[in-house]
């Protein structure tokens, strides 16, 4: 069936060719639909149930979704500058959807001085002198409230913070505002040393930038590594060209499928190009190989043998490793993060169609353009090809050191496997972009001058109204405030308590230390001194609730998210029973999210790799098939993991998507071995040898295609996004990795193990009467038939070999299944036919029983096809199936009996 | 006979407003200011009781009560003092300002749950609003005529209502090529300042004041019974709405507007004698239904910026 699929392409190539061009076409329509999405909606899993109390507080207490811009002069505080700060302050009031700007024009102060207290504006309207400008500074920096969040200590940087309101839901909004701020900047700019604007806008604009970039770049480089890497070690330029036709369709199928079903690209979609080109490009190569051995072969029609030889000896081990693969990618969907499940569907959609696509196209392909001849490989290109280099170095270890590897690995593994122990989660946006980007440069710059751009609210909330009017509650948020302080990692708290404490110490007079009202009375009165829009971000408007904001720059999810638990746990203590608490922030969610970046990569590991084991088990109907299977998949990831704690790369987005792809792939390479090496131990007992024979053949696939793959994640390394680099570097030493795995280590587990496939014994193809017939199958069903045939060699014979000498000893028994062949016993030169010996019959049954002398020839009469069964084989190899075993040691005791009975008839007569 | 009588009574009468009426067509803005100064400014005893409604950008309110009164002395000295009544927590909390025949304005403020203590409040122009409200003293009592220039500008017809248009300048000011602090519109009929516009550095309106519910209380003063006040820039607004208004001496003595009869009427009283136990909030009995008087002012908005 599989053969016949893959035929298609070839025996039917218009309909082919149709279907595949409608198809692409319904794809390509979706493709202008395509949305991208930066936002950080996607980082927090859709059913946190922070999100719905976030909306609420935002809600009430404002959003924390802010612009600010960072200006920097040494000489800020002249009439010059100062006026130049107004002109830009009204302009960017002008600009659309900008709701509110607050600076030092439109910040209020009370200053209580000599007995007096007034409350004012900062700053009016632009000073004409310097001692105007002096005032205005001494004013600005007097109020602590300001300090670090206007004005930095020594009052050479200020900021002013942009709200803005996507009024008319315009989907390009981020962009038009960052555009339309940085517009306005860069006419201001000049006149000041350090101007820069930093906030959602700017943050979503680099990303979407940075985005189009690696879509740009990343592609078109992997599709130029793949075309070199192939023609480097196929020398074929058809083996480079069906690799990006296929390629090509997968990722229109791909996007227009995203298009279609308005599935967002995000920053993890752009590594998809490049994923499908080098993952695709692996099964081409193995197509193709095995499309220039059938070349081999062939004799009327080469292109279309040659398929059919393809077909058959890859179709099934490409169908595997599709499933495995896209069982990698799918596995992501664990996550309840919406960026990865994005990427998730994307990227298990691609391998899928990749998949289609290969098994239709590429047939098409060769049977029009495909070679007539095979290509004669120079024996010294064979000798002095690096795939020959590798395995002589590993056979040699192998050969001589078999067991110092294993341990030797298992050591390895166990050394990486605790350094990833060491390993934390992150999932904050800004750590996306490498560390020299000028957004991040800024965004410290912030936090080192003023205080960090991330915000959260800690939200208190009591039933009564005018409750924080009381200073027993309002003393409350200072404690709170002042653990924080203690906590050491938060740049900045404001609340009420701040606010108030500052009105105190203004009323109080000079050299008043802050200190809090004492009185309702007094907190109710002093409240009177603030409009209600000063106060809008601290307490609700029946002062039931109130609202301290956190300023802070932590970007490793792993502290913050420690040093929020340690803060919950004090705010209960804080706030009693009578108040409930909440800390929230859209940056607090994202970071929790990377809690479940954890939590979701385990499981998808758990899963994927029982799921392999299965699969694999079911096909080699062996458990330890399974297991073998196994091997090459976990030592890479133990190394990836262990790298990850040495050099200190955090789990993250990308890095947590690596394991599971990884395996996904790398399995692949173990597919074709097993399967080659299967196939091997059908001709050969010497398991060892099968071994040499399935590594020496398989190697150059493998390491091409693990090279190529290495080489086509390691494109990502020139992401903009420090995410999807990782990803590449990693992934790229995972590829690595399984190449050791898969030909040092694997070998040696797989020499002592035989492995019967599954579809090997469905698609057996036997003379049902030649089984029906033999007394060896008696009262077997047609399953354990099979395995046993399986568990055996087959031996081709031609007419006149001898295969079984007189006087001789062997544990073999045979069952022939074509031809004939003659009993013949000599005795004192005279050789005399017993018997002949037709398909069904068995022979050599004693020798099998017990280490005995031969007490007859066998020779072939005709060409033969036989079964060679060996009997310490036979019994290592069934051990896990006593059914089976029991029903042959019966069968063989009745032929043994009829045999004797036989005997003694004859000798009767 | 009497219509004969009558007949040129009626011409005389006629003739006689007409000609006032070109007069007052020939007046200048300080003129017109003058005028509406004399008519509605100067009275000596003025008591009101005032509910004020604050309202937030996201449409919170906030609701006082307060007491105020103002007297003008002989010599030209105005004294205004606003005392809070409600919420209770605020009761006692005072304005107290003073503007000397010079113009020269001293305000204080007293919490009686600070201390016994008049604190000064510098003194700051019509933009200077006071505990939390949009109103500033000035909004409240008037400007003073000599520290400003008045321009009349063309007058305005406003649902059938004519209008004098006066744009009010600093006195250094070049009224040509500077913009105004402000636009009054003022009643031609009466001379009322009915509306209020006051102008940012470049000429943009960022709060309007205006006056409702005008009536005329005597002679030819007039007062209004509601003022909004509206922060454009910020969206917020304050009415003042006044329930009670008596011109009467014996409401304004002139030991009213002294540290000693705040110290006396609304003590201080320190916090360890203060009741721990949360009061019951009164209730807010106001005599208007904010909504509705907010509403109504939608439809009696007089000049669009």
């Amino acid at each position: 069936m599989i053969t016949k699929l893959f035929m298609l392409g070839c025996n039917d190539r218009k309909g082919v060719f149709l279907a595949l061009l409608i198809v692409t076409l319904f794809f390509a329509g979706g493709l202008p639909k395509l949305e991208i999405d930066t936002g950080v909606d996607s980082l927090i899993p859709a059913n946190d149930p922070g999100r719905l109390i976030y909306q609420r507080v935002a809600g009430e207490f404002g959003t924390d979704n802010k612009t600010i811009i960072y200006i920097k002069d040494s000489q800020l505080w002249t009439p010059a500058k100062l006026g130049r700060l107004q002109k830009l302050h009204e302009d960017l009031e002008q600009i659309p959807n900008v709701s509110r700007v607050d600076s030092l024009y439109s910040l209020h102060t009370i200053d209580g001085k000599d007995g007096k207290v007034d409350t004012k504006p900062v700053l009016r309207d632009a000073p004409q002198t310097d001692e105007e400008a002096q005032i205005a500074k001494q004013n600005a920096m007097a109020n602590p409230l300001y300090q670090g969040n206007f004005f930095s200590d020594d009052g050479s940087v200020t900021a002013m913070i942009v709200a803005v309101e996507n009024t008319n839901d315009e989907k390009n909004f981020s962009r038009t505002m960052f555009d339309a701020m940085e517009s306005l900047l860069s006419e201001h700019r000049s006149g000041f040393e350090h101007m820069t604007q930093v906030g959602s806008p700017r943050i979503n604009a680099e990303l979407k930038k940075s985005l189009y970039e690696d879509f740009v770049l990343l592609g078109p480089l992997s599709g130029l590594i793949l075309v070199l890497a192939i023609l480097f070690f196929m020398r074929s330029g058809l083996s480079a060209f069906i690799p990006l036709a296929t390629s090509t369709l997968t990722i229109v199928w791909t996007f227009g499928m995203l298009g279609w079903t308005g599935i967002p690209l995000n920053i993890l979609s752009a590594m998809l190009p490049s994923l499908i080109i080098v993952i695709g490009s692996t099964e081409d190569t193995h197509l193709m190989s095995a499309f220039f051995r059938g070349l081999s072969t062939a004799e009327k029609e080469p292109r279309k043998e040659a398929i059919e030889y393809m077909a058959s000896h890859i179709g099934l081990p490409l169908m595997l490793t599709v499933l495995t693969t896209s069982l990698g990618f799918a596995s992501n969907m664990f996550s309840d993060i919406g960026l990865i499940q994005h990427f998730a569907i994307a990227s298990t959609f691609a391998m899928l169609a990749n998949g289609i696509i290969t098994i239709l196209v590429v047939p098409l392909i060769l049977s029009i353009f495909g070679p007539n001849q095979a290509r004669q490989l120079d024996s010294d290109e064979t000798r002095s090809s690096i795939p020959d280099r590798v395995i002589k170095s590993f056979r040699y270890s192998q050969d001589r050191f078999p067991g110092a590897i294993l341990i030797g690995t298992t050591l390895l593994c166990l050394f990486f496997i605790y350094q990833a122990s060491t390993l934390y989660v992150t999932n904050d946006p800004l750590s996306y972009f490498p560390s020299d980007r000028p957004l991040i440069q800024d965004t410290k710059r912030i936090h080192e001058d003023l205080a960090g751009i991330k915000i959260f609210f800690i939200t208190l909330e009591t039933k009564t109204k005018n409750s924080f009017h009381d200073p027993k509650n309002i003393e409350k948020l200072k404690q709170i405030q002042d653990f924080m302080k203690k906590q050491g990692v938060f740049d900045r708290s404001i609340s009420l308590a701040d606010h108030l404490a500052f009105v105190n110490r203004e009323f109080r007079g000079d050299f008043a230390e802050l200190s809090l009202p004492k009185t309702r009375q007094l907190v109710a009165q002093y409240l009177m001194f603030f409009h209600r829009s000063d106060l809008d971000s601290y307490v609700s408007h029946d002062y039931s609730r109130a609202n301290i904001v956190v300023r802070h720059n932590v970007s490793d999810s792993h502290t913050l998210n420690s040093y929020i638990e340690e803060l919950e746990d004090t705010v209960k203590h804080i706030i009693g029973p009578e108040m409930k608490a909440h800390i929230i922030g859209e940056n607090l969610m994202v970071n929790s999210a990377a809690e479940n970046l954890m939590v979701a990569q385990i499981k998808a590991l758990a899963i994927l790799l029982t799921l392999i084991f299965i699969i694999m088990s079911a096909m080699f109907t062996s458990f330890k098939g399974g297991l073998i299977a196994l091997v090459p998949a976990i030592i890479p990831i133990a190394l990836m993991f262990g790298i990850m704690g040495l050099l200190d790369i955090s789990l993250n987005p990308g890095t947590a998507m690596v394991a599971v792809i990884a395996i996904g792939i790398a399995v692949d390479g173990t597919i074709h071995l097993l399967a080659r090496y299967n196939e091997l131990c059908r001709r050969t007992s010497n398991y060892k040898e099968a071994v040499y024979i399935a590594v020496q053949e398989e190697a150059t696939p493998l390491i091409v295609s693990s090279l190529a793959l290495s080489l086509g994640f390691g494109v990502l390394l020139f992401s903009n996004f420090t995410v999807v680099a990782q990803f590449g570097a990693l992934a790229a030493a995972t590829m690595l990795f399984s190449i050791f795995a898969n030909l040092l280590v694997t070998p040696i587990i797989m020499s002592k193990v035989r492995l019967v496939g599954l579809y090997q014994i469905l698609a057996m193809n036997i003379d049902k009467t030649v089984l029906d017939g033999t007394p060896l199958f008696n009262n077997m069903t047609n399953y354990q038939r099979r395995k046993a045939i399986l568990i055996s060699e087959l031996n081709e014979f031609s007419a006149g070999d001898l295969l079984v000498e007189q006087d001789t000893t062997g544990r073999d028994m045979f069952l022939i299944l074509s031809g004939q062949a003659e009993v013949i016993r000599r005795d004192d030169g005279e050789a005399r036919t017993l018997a002949t010996l037709n398909p069904g019959a068995v022979f050599g049954e004693i020798g099998y029983i017990r280490e005995a002398e031969r007490t007859a020839d066998v020779r072939a009469t005709t060409d033969i096809s036989a079964l060679r069964f060996d009997y310490q084989k036979m019994q290592n190899d069934l051990k896990f199936f006593p059914n089976i075993v029991a029903k042959l040691n019966f069968n063989i005791s009745y032929i043994l009996g009829e045999r004797l009975a036989d005997m003694v008839e004859n000798s009767k007569k | 006979m009497k219509l004969f009588f009558h007949i040129p009574l009626f011409l005389v009468t006629a003739i006689s407003s007409l000609a006032y009426a070109e007069s007052s067509m020939e007046l200048n803005g300080r003129e017109i200011m003058e005028e509406v100064y004399n008519r509605h400014q100067q009275y000596p005893y003025v008591y009101e009781e005032q509910s004020m409604v604050m309202s937030d950008r996201n449409g919170k309110r906030d609701t006082r009560k307060a007491h105020r009164y103002s007297r003008v002395e002989e010599d030209g000295t105005a004294k205004f003092m606003l005392v809070f009544d409600f919420p209770h927590e605020i009761r006692g909390v005072a304005v107290l300002a003073t503007r000397d025949p010079l113009g020269v304005m001293t305000k204080s403020i007293y919490l009686p749950a600070f201390a016994e203590q008049l604190i000064e409040s510098k003194g700051e122009s019509s933009d200077g609003n006071f505990l939390g409200t949009d109103f500033s003293v000035e909004n409240i009592i008037g400007e003073k005529l000599s520290d400003y220039q008045y321009t009349r500008r063309q007058n305005r017809t406003i649902r059938n209502m004519q209008y004098f248009t006066i744009d009010v300048h600093g006195l250094n000011e070049d009224v040509n090529l500077t913009k105004p602090l402000r636009r009054h519109f003022v009643r031609q009929d009466n001379f009322f300042i009915s509306q209020t516009e006051h102008y940012d550095s470049h000429g943009r309106v960022h709060k309007r004041q205006s006056h409702h519910d005008i009536r005329a209380v005597d002679g030819d003063m007039w007062r209004s019974g509601m003022i909004l006040i509206e922060d454009i820039k910020e969206q917020h607004q304050s009415l003042l709405k006044v329930t009670r208004r008596l011109f009467s001496h014996d409401y304004v003595p002139a030991e009213i507007f002294t540290a000693e009869w705040l110290y006396q009427n609304h003590p201080y009283i320190p916090p360890e004698d203060m009741d721990d136990e949360t009061e019951a909030e009164e209730e807010v009995v106001m005599s208007v239904n904010n909504e509705e008087q907010l509403s109504q002012l939608d439809d009696e908005v007089m000049v669009q910026p």
